[in-house]
């Protein structure tokens, strides 16, 4: 049983709000969002490049080249963030013992790496 | 030799008088170089104002109770040296994304409510009796799960998290982070049990690896990687039947 | 559960070293028991530790049952380690953060039970007692300054100990002997209330607990002359000797000129870099933290800085071996509790082990009370309950005026305690010390109270424990003013020899308003175990 419950109801609690610009404030939040935006300039690229292909022909070449350069480091930022996180994200054990982070990072890369090589010289070797 | 000084704005807000929290300005002597923000605190309310109401008690990092906004960062005030701040004045305010009750001090009911949601105990099929002794582990074994459980329930992590802080259905780190120390333990077979509240869309799904949780955890726990693994394992899981061992 | 904090930052959580219990078959209950009660000085009562000797390895495993991640031996069975006092290892560990992973366990286990219920951050104010019965509590509710009265058929006081009596202490800010308080005002005994121990290891300024287990990992304790100096004082044991003797031996040291000198006070180094890197982050890793984020050092590469700190009461509520106080309904454990196991002094890792055998026993005698007792009726606790809002209003929430900070009165306090009632003490600091708390109590009625909100109103909280404080601090002095013998942690310069004959017996203090406690004495039960000549 309660004194006096009725003069005493539970306090106003003050109702925090996330700022607008919460992104800004952080440099670790601006990199985050900047790292999830990178996928917007990628998918309009990716929708050109569908619309060229059933044009079978490049429309703008000049204009698809720029805008091509320009969503590079968008792409290449992208691939950095996700592939250095795969450290954190795969857990395996080989032979009982937990395989280190690093390892599983540098394996990713290496794949990267190994995987661009490939398809640019396929691509250098099927050009006209 | 001069006496040092050092200013202090913390939050108030009293509820039966305040619209909305507001900062006060404490000027305080710097009288030591291991002197922390608690210090300061408890400092502020022996000696010049009696009505700052802020959690403590441990003063070692280890209770979790004096998690605070520290010039917009969230740390365990009795970790954080006035010495890496001065001649700077420093602002405390409570853990962001958590109503405030009053000055410093922060409901953390929800936090309480999703920490039980996760059945956070040893759940078996078939207990062993007690006459039996232990269960067989070895330190490798709790290797798997140690990092996990070191969590001291300081909420930091919340306070972090956009994610939480735009949408508090969102189950959380620390909360998930205990999960997997649980489900990664060889005594316990609750994985099951624990996946609708874990694998809901509330749950790990919510979370898009900002990341900043594990930046701020004060005891190394990385509750991002928890919930990356749990995602990954959940996947195995739903895509490799034969990966559905308990 | 009613507790003043949400339950994982109860003090336990600090607690390091381990937990001890006859784990192998080396060991026995009978070398457990003699350790524990050589350990005490002979003033633990035997039948009480040679029960808690059986019951000690019986909740390891109900703790590891319950998930607790006891670190383990290759073979997979949970690991012990040497401690001090202890003549075979029985020490059980989780890593160097037992207690914090034990309070997790028991906490996190509790939550599958729907039958407790927990009222978290309400503060107990008094014990509601009517004809010798304990009827339930009065509960300050800390986030809306409600009065709740909370009735019961039996009350466990399990509020731990008061090292904030001290000004250095491990102890976090929460430890104010409440428990303690409520019982002694409710009629209850306070039993031997002087024996206070001071941990050999804390860091200077902080008082942060350094473990016993850097020692019994192998660390070496050393004076300004490079010297392990404790070959003078416990030579068979050297760094693995009782607490108490430590303690003095360090002080000793300090006054003889041996120790160092630094800007909070004279410390000695304690020395691990002989263990190496593996060992230390595999057995140490907490210390390795400590000493970095506190004190900028790496205890791998240098010795850290330690100094004798308030650590432990054994003194407490006067219970029995199942808990039971001499008010109806009102049980006792853990540290707030005298049960008679510890005695003048306390081995390390008996703590650990305390809380989960003797909880255990007086959950279990409470719940057998309450299943016999007969419900309290209404009307005494309506008015008991309104009594105290009103007390507890009119005292601090309504009053006016007042000049003292509180603050003020509870640092000279913790000084003043510290000074008089330390590692060694002396009739003079000891009357001057019953002065000084006197002219302190007078003080605290004309406290200043600035906070006037009832909603998470800390000041009150101060204010409450301030007074629970300065109510047990007299009973600590009082009780070491008439121990005139030196016996385990208890050290008199005017008296130091242990004297059988007068003292083999316990200090009970009952609360007199308006004078000194009233002490009682009772003899010390002795079944298997004859005092003698304590020397490590």
């Amino acid at each position: 049983m309660s004194a006096d419950a009725e003069t005493h109801p539970a306090p106003r609690l003050y109702r925090w709000r996330m700022p607008a610009n919460w992104w800004t404030r952080n440099r670790h939040y601006f990199l985050y969002v900047l790292r999830e935006f990178t996928s917007l300039p990628l998918a309009i690229w990716l929708l050109w490049l569908l619309y060229d292909i059933s044009e079978t022909r490049l429309v703008q070449p000049t204009a698809f080249a720029v805008f091509s350069i320009v969503c590079l480091p968008f792409a290449l930022y992208h691939s950095w963030t996700f592939l250095s996180l795969a450290g954190s994200i795969i857990h395996i054990k080989v032979l009982d013992r937990p395989v280190s982070p690093r390892l599983i990072v540098a394996s990713q890369f290496a794949l990267w790496i190994g995987g661009t090589l490939v398809i640019g010289l396929l691509l250098l070797w099927l050009a006209p | 030799m001069p006496d040092k000084r050092i200013t202090i704005r913390a939050t108030r807000y009293d509820p039966d008088k305040d619209q909305a929290p507001r900062l006060q300005s404490y000027d305080i002597p710097f009288y030591d170089e291991s002197m922390v923000v608690l210090d300061a605190l408890n400092y502020i309310k022996s000696n010049l104002d009696g009505s700052l109401s802020y959690r403590w008690s441990c003063r070692m990092g280890i209770c979790g109770s004096c998690g605070m906004m520290v010039n917009g960062t969230p740390k365990l005030t009795c970790n954080a040296f006035l010495r890496d701040y001065w001649p700077r004045s420093i602002t405390v305010q409570p853990l962001n994304n958590f109503p405030v009750i009053r000055d410093l001090v922060i409901d953390i009911e929800d936090f309480m409510h999703k920490l039980k949601s996760v059945k956070p105990w040893i759940i078996r099929k078939q207990e062993i009796p007690l006459g039996a002794g232990e269960h067989y582990q070895t330190n490798e074994m709790i290797d798997d799960f140690r990092q996990f459980s070191e969590c001291i329930n300081c909420m930091l992590c919340y306070a972090a998290c956009p994610v939480y802080g735009l949408n508090n259905e969102f189950l959380g780190p620390a909360a998930t982070a205990l999960a997997r120390r649980y489900n990664l333990d060889s005594r316990d077979q609750g994985l099951k049990e624990r996946q609708p509240i874990v694998g809901d869309a509330e749950g790990i799904w919510e979370c898009s690896f900002v990341g900043e949780c594990s930046v701020v955890c004060p005891k190394g726990v990385d509750p991002a990687k928890a919930i990356q693994q749990t995602k990954l394992d959940t996947t195995m899981r739903f895509v490799l039947p034969y990966g559905n061992r308990d | 559960m009613v507790s003043k904090v949400y339950p994982m930052r109860s003090h336990t959580v600090s607690a390091e070293g381990g937990a001890a219990a006859v784990m192998r078959p080396e060991d026995s209950y009978q070398t457990h028991a003699f350790d524990t009660i050589k350990g005490s000085d002979y003033l633990a009562d035997q039948d009480v530790v040679e029960a808690f000797v059986r019951e000690a390895p019986v909740e390891i495993v109900q703790m590891e049952h319950w998930g607790c991640p006891w670190s383990r031996d290759p073979d997979g069975k949970i690991s012990v380690r040497p401690f001090g006092g202890m003549t075979t290892w029985r020490t059980v560990f989780a890593a160097d953060k037992s207690g914090f992973h034990m309070l997790h366990t028991v906490f996190q286990t509790s939550l599958k039970y729907p039958q407790i219920t927990r009222h978290d951050e309400a503060f107990v104010t008094k014990l509601l007692v009517e004809d010798s019965r304990c009827l339930g509590v009065v509960a300050l509710d800390i986030r809306t300054g409600r009065f709740d009265a909370i009735t019961a058929k039996s009350v466990i006081l399990a509020t731990g100990g008061l090292g904030r009596l001290y000004a250095f202490t491990t102890n976090g800010n929460i430890c104010t002997g409440d428990g303690m308080a409520l019982a002694y005002r409710a009629g209850a005994g306070l039993r031997d209330m002087e024996m206070v121990q001071f941990h050999p290891t804390g860091l200077p300024f902080t008082g942060i607990l350094i473990t016993e287990a850097v020692r019994g990992e192998g660390g070496y304790l050393l004076n300004n002359e490079g010297e392990r100096f404790l070959k003078r004082y416990v030579p068979n044991k050297m760094e693995l000797g009782p607490r108490d003797i430590i303690s003095r031996a360090m002080t000793t040291e300090f006054e003889e000129g041996r120790g160092f000198e630094g800007p909070h006070g004279k410390y000695m180094h304690l020395d691990v870099r002989h263990l190496g890197e593996k060992v230390i982050d595999r057995k140490l890793p907490f210390m390795r933290e400590l000493g970095r984020d506190y004190l900028g050092i790496d205890i791998v590469t240098d010795p850290i800085p330690v100094r004798p700190v308030q650590h432990y009461m054994m003194g407490g509520v006067d219970a029995d071996i199942s808990g039971a106080t001499e008010i109806a309904g009102l049980y006792a454990a853990g540290e707030c509790a005298n049960v008679g196991l510890n005695g003048g002094n306390r081995l390390g890792s008996n703590s650990l082990a305390e809380c989960l055998v003797f909880g255990a026993a007086a959950g279990r005698a409470a719940a057998e009370h309450a299943a016999a007792a007969r419900p309290a009726t209404a009307n005494p606790v309506d008015a008991m309950l309104w009594d105290e809002a009103r007390r507890v209003e009119g005292q601090y929430l309504e009053k006016k005026g007042g000049q003292e900070r509180i603050g003020a009165i509870r640092e000279e306090m913790q000084r003043d305690m510290d000074a008089g009632a330390g590692v060694f003490r002396t009739k003079e600091g000891l009357e001057k010390l019953v002065e000084q708390l006197g002219g302190l109590r007078e003080r605290f009625e004309r406290i200043k109270i600035e906070d006037t909100s009832r909603t998470f109103n800390t000041e009150i909280v101060a204010a409450l424990e301030l007074d629970f404080m300065l109510e047990v601090a007299q009973a600590v002095v009082v009780s070491a003013l008439a121990r005139e013998e030196s016996r385990g942690a208890h050290a008199r310069r005017d008296f130091p020899e242990r004297d059988d004959t007068k003292y083999l017996k316990h200090t009970v203090a009952y609360r007199r308003e308006g004078l000194r406690p009233q002490l009682e004495y009772r003899d010390v039960t002795i079944t298997n175990f004859q005092p003698q000549a304590r020397t490590y």
